[in-house]
């Protein structure tokens, strides 16, 4: 069966896409390896995060940011989404020095929407900080949804559009034969005009199949969430040069991240904890909020993420044929990005070009000129 | 104390203490972990210091487990009580919390030896205050002679009738005993009689309990189905069919039991193979016939790998230690096979009385399989019957994705009260094997954590474990 688009990989930048390119009416068939969102876009923090962008990613992200409140409207689904601001919290003054210096740049572009805040008013945001943080910046349309209902939504959004999803099939092999990308998995092959690749933390190997050669790594962030606990933070939370991240949410639960990493097996679709690592996850967050002293941990897991050495995505075109186009190596935060870039994939396939400036983000950005 | 063994038992129940004991005895360096303050497991619960006045009231089968619990003590093993065991890895690696600390040890060999659970009762109001499980209540007699005055005991199965003539030897009045055991459980273990022959003195001890409950002059309903718990905030009565006939019996405590299924937290958590036992609905570690599992230094013994009793715990105790020795290079394969023969046997011939009593005291689909939209079925995250369905409607087919769309198993017993149920319920919504469907998939902390423990915890220093044994015997 021949659709217009092939889209391998079914996490949230494969079903966002399938979402807007059905919404054109342009066929789409999704395929994914396993099921969809069973990876980073289902285990994710589900941070829906602005605050302290990439500057190339500033634009993008606000983009998204201004989709977000609306989302559940327009995929008619509940995606947890709840705008409660984000937080950094400075730990020092070295920190505060930093933040002077973000702004300044922020400024220079124009860009507001992150403001530093004293400590007082930290305390005021925040009760329960810890007395040492002397302030922090603040960016209020921050917040987060839940990642695995958020993705199903897009995926169900696109269902309804006509989008088709083929589940527990693994693309074996690509080939272009005339106008027609082949891909073939065990026992089938799909046929499409245009290819995009989503893959995520496998992206590089069908990167290969299209032609392009990527410098992606995987890894496996690790999250950990407690039991209810009394409401304490409104705010998602998290720090300027400390690896802290998390949030509360309504039902009491603490989801703690913070970037550190576990062990990956890709080929066995596998993670592994490093239990001293969460510990140094526990620790900052006991410091930062004593509360968190009592806290007890329900539950602590990993997710598949691809990572690219300055962790920016690859948004854009092949390099090396024709109709095909990348999206993936987000490198842990690319969930609040999903549903922009649904658009930029889109108006990529069907009007050629996009009106974010992708330059950061080309797939062939590390190669070497000069030996 | 050492921090590294040559076998980590985790769990001293009949299986643990009998491996521990086989192991010690040829000279392996043998650690046994277990989360209670004493040895002997939930079966043995206590019963070298009972707070009974009378502990034989307990009968003779709780007793027997004084000897080995003598023997275990005795054993040149390392124990380690009070220790919860939050993470084993495939690597042989052992975290666990004890005194509010983190410790870490690594072994060769991992005995999972963890027991088994009762088997959730999802029927309509079962999660209401008041309604316990009867396994709670024999814990509550055994460890703190605590009794409830009034119950109902309602469910099937042998401890079910073990624990209400238990009540009855203490004089504890007890209101009535409904017994949902099924007609055609009879008609279908009368086919596995041969069977059932071999273990003729144990039924003998059923009917024994049977006939001393009827004569305590307790009323006793027979083939019972479409339980349903009545009350608003806490249980007032309990609803029931015998027959065409309804009945309602008025109680302010219910304790619900259809029998046991393995505690399969670890050897989720470790990722082991499992696969569904159509003979007792429930999930079972896929093992070789000396209980190793997909990972061959991992093996499980005991009712954790499949229910097998007491003594049927016992006896695999030994022959996966036998095998794990060999394994060590510690006995040749001959020592080991010739060794392991009479536990085998015994083991074989325990497993076909097993077969009838699966049989016989099968807990009915109506009570596994919620039908009732309200039926809480997570009672974690309180969810029932018809948000799962939603969940399923909304495109979550499998137990992972239900989860992540409803919280359903996402709570702190992590599914072990859902589990099961979600599994069969997605196979009959699919209209597939329940193999196909599948179960959660599990995540070290196998139990709730303390933030402040696990942030001291670092690999170098959590090396020394908090306090220091003397050993009862020589050490290789």
């Amino acid at each position: 069966m021949r659709s217009d688009v092939l889209i391998i990989g079914g996490g949230i930048q494969g079903c966002a896409t399938a979402y807007q390119l059905a919404l054109r009416g342009v066929s789409v068939t999704v395929l994914e390896k396993d099921w969809v969102s069973r990876h980073a876009s289902g285990v994710n923090a589900g941070g829906v995060r602005l605050l302290g962008r990439h500057l190339s990613e500033v634009e993008l992200s606000k983009a998204s940011m201004a989709l977000w409140p609306d989302l559940d409207d327009e995929l008619d689904a509940d995606t947890g989404f709840s705008c409660r601001s984000l937080i950094n919290i400075a730990a020092d003054e070295t920190d505060m020095e930093i933040l002077h210096g973000r702004q300044q740049q922020m400024h220079q572009r124009g860009l507001h929407h992150e403001v530093i805040i004293d400590q007082k008013e930290l305390r005021e945001r925040l009760p329960h900080v810890a007395d040492f943080c002397v302030g922090g910046v603040v960016s209020e349309t921050d917040g987060y949804a839940i990642p695995y209902k958020t993705t199903l939504a897009f995926r169900n959004a696109a269902a309804r559009q006509g989008a088709r999803f083929v589940e527990g099939v693994t693309a074996t092999g690509i080939r272009k034969v005339g106008d027609s990308w082949l891909v073939s998995s065990e026992d089938a092959e799909f046929e499409g005009e245009y290819l995009i690749n989503c893959a995520g933390a496998w992206a590089d190997k069908i990167a290969v199949m299209i032609g392009d050669n990527v410098p992606l790594s995987y890894s496996a962030p690790m999250l950990m969430i407690t039991t209810r606990m009394p409401h304490f933070a409104t705010p998602v939370v998290g720090a300027v040069s400390r690896p802290l991240s998390f949030k509360q949410f309504e039902n009491g639960t603490v989801l703690i991240g913070g970037g550190a990493k576990g062990f990956a097996d890709r080929d066995a679709n596998r993670t592994r904890l490093d239990y001293a690592k969460l510990a140094g996850g526990a620790k900052n967050a006991i410091d930062f909020f004593p509360i968190m002293k009592s806290a007890s941990i329900n539950r602590m897991w990993a997710g598949l993420e691809a990572y690219m050495p300055d962790n920016l995505p690859v948004i854009g075109k092949a390099v090396n044929a024709d109709k095909a186009f990348h999206v993936f190596g987000f490198s842990a935060h690319g969930f609040q990005m999903g549903p922009i870039v649904g658009q930029v994939m889109a108006d990529l396939v069907t009007e050629g070009s996009s009106s974010f400036d992708l330059q950061a983000f080309r797939i062939d950005r590390f190669e070497r000129k000069v030996l | 104390m050492q921090t590294s063994f040559d076998i980590a038992i985790i769990g001293a129940g009949p299986a643990g203490m009998s491996a521990a004991i086989t192991a010690a005895e040829t000279g392996a360096s043998v650690v046994v972990l277990d989360d209670k303050p004493k040895a002997g497991g939930q079966i043995y619960r206590n019963v070298a210091d009972s707070p009974l006045q009378d502990p034989n009231l307990l009968g003779e089968d709780y007793l027997q487990g004084k000897a080995l619990l003598e023997r275990f003590e005795n054993s040149p093993v390392e124990r380690i009580q009070g220790a919860t065991v939050w993470h084993l890895g495939d690597n042989g690696e052992v975290l666990f919390s004890k005194d509010q600390q983190t410790c870490s040890l690594t072994a060769r060999e991992l005995m999972l030896s963890c027991g088994a659970m009762e088997r959730p009762f999802p029927i309509p109001g079962w999660h209401l205050p008041g309604v316990m499980s009867a396994g709670s209540a024999q814990v509550m007699l055994k460890s703190d002679a605590l009794v409830m005055d009034g119950a109902i005991f309602a469910g099937t199965g042998p401890l079910l009738y073990l624990i209400v003539a238990q009540y009855l030897r203490l004089g504890v009045k007890v209101k009535a005993l409904v017994d949902t055991t099924s007609k055609s459980g009879y008609i279908q273990a009368a086919s596995h009689f041969g069977g059932a022959l071999s273990g003729l003195p144990m039924i003998q001890k059923g009917l024994t309990l049977l006939a001393e409950i009827k004569r305590a002059g307790v009323p006793v309903y027979r083939f019972a189905e479409s339980l349903s718990v009545q009350g608003e905030e806490k249980v007032t009565a309990l609803q029931f069919n015998c027959g065409k006939q309804q009945h309602l019996l008025e109680t302010e405590h219910l304790f619900l039991h259809q029998g046991v299924i393995p505690n399969l937290n670890m050897t989720r958590s470790l990722g082991l193979e499992h696969r569904w036992c159509e003979q007792q609905l429930c999930w079972k570690p896929d093992l070789n016939e000396w209980g190793q599992s997909s990972i061959d230094s991992i093996s499980v013994a005991g009712d954790c790998s499949g229910i097998v009793g007491a003594d049927g715990s016992q006896m695999m105790g030994k022959m996966v230690a036998l095998n794990q020795l060999y394994r060590l290079g510690l006995i040749d394969r001959e020592q080991r096979d010739q060794q392991a023969v009479s536990s085998r046997k015994q083991l074989s011939r325990l497993n076909s009385f097993r077969r009838f009593i699966d049989t016989l005291y099968r807990p009915i689909d109506q009570h596994r399989i919620p039908s009732q939209a309200d039926t809480v079925i997570c009672r974690c995250e309180e969810q029932n019957l018809e948000q799962l369905q939603q969940g399923f409607a909304q495109g979550a087919r499998g137990p992972n994705e239900l989860k992540g769309l409803t919280r359903c198993g996402m709570g702190p017993c992590q599914g072990r009260q859902c589990g099961h149920t979600v599994s069969e319920l997605l196979a009959q919504w699919r209209g597939e094997r329940v193999e196909e469907v599948g179960y959660y998939r599990l995540r070290s902390p196998m139990r709730l954590l303390n933030l402040t423990e696990l942030s001291r915890f670092n690999r170098i220093s959590a090396a020394n474990p908090p306090e220091k044994k003397v050993l009862a015997g020589e050490r290789r």
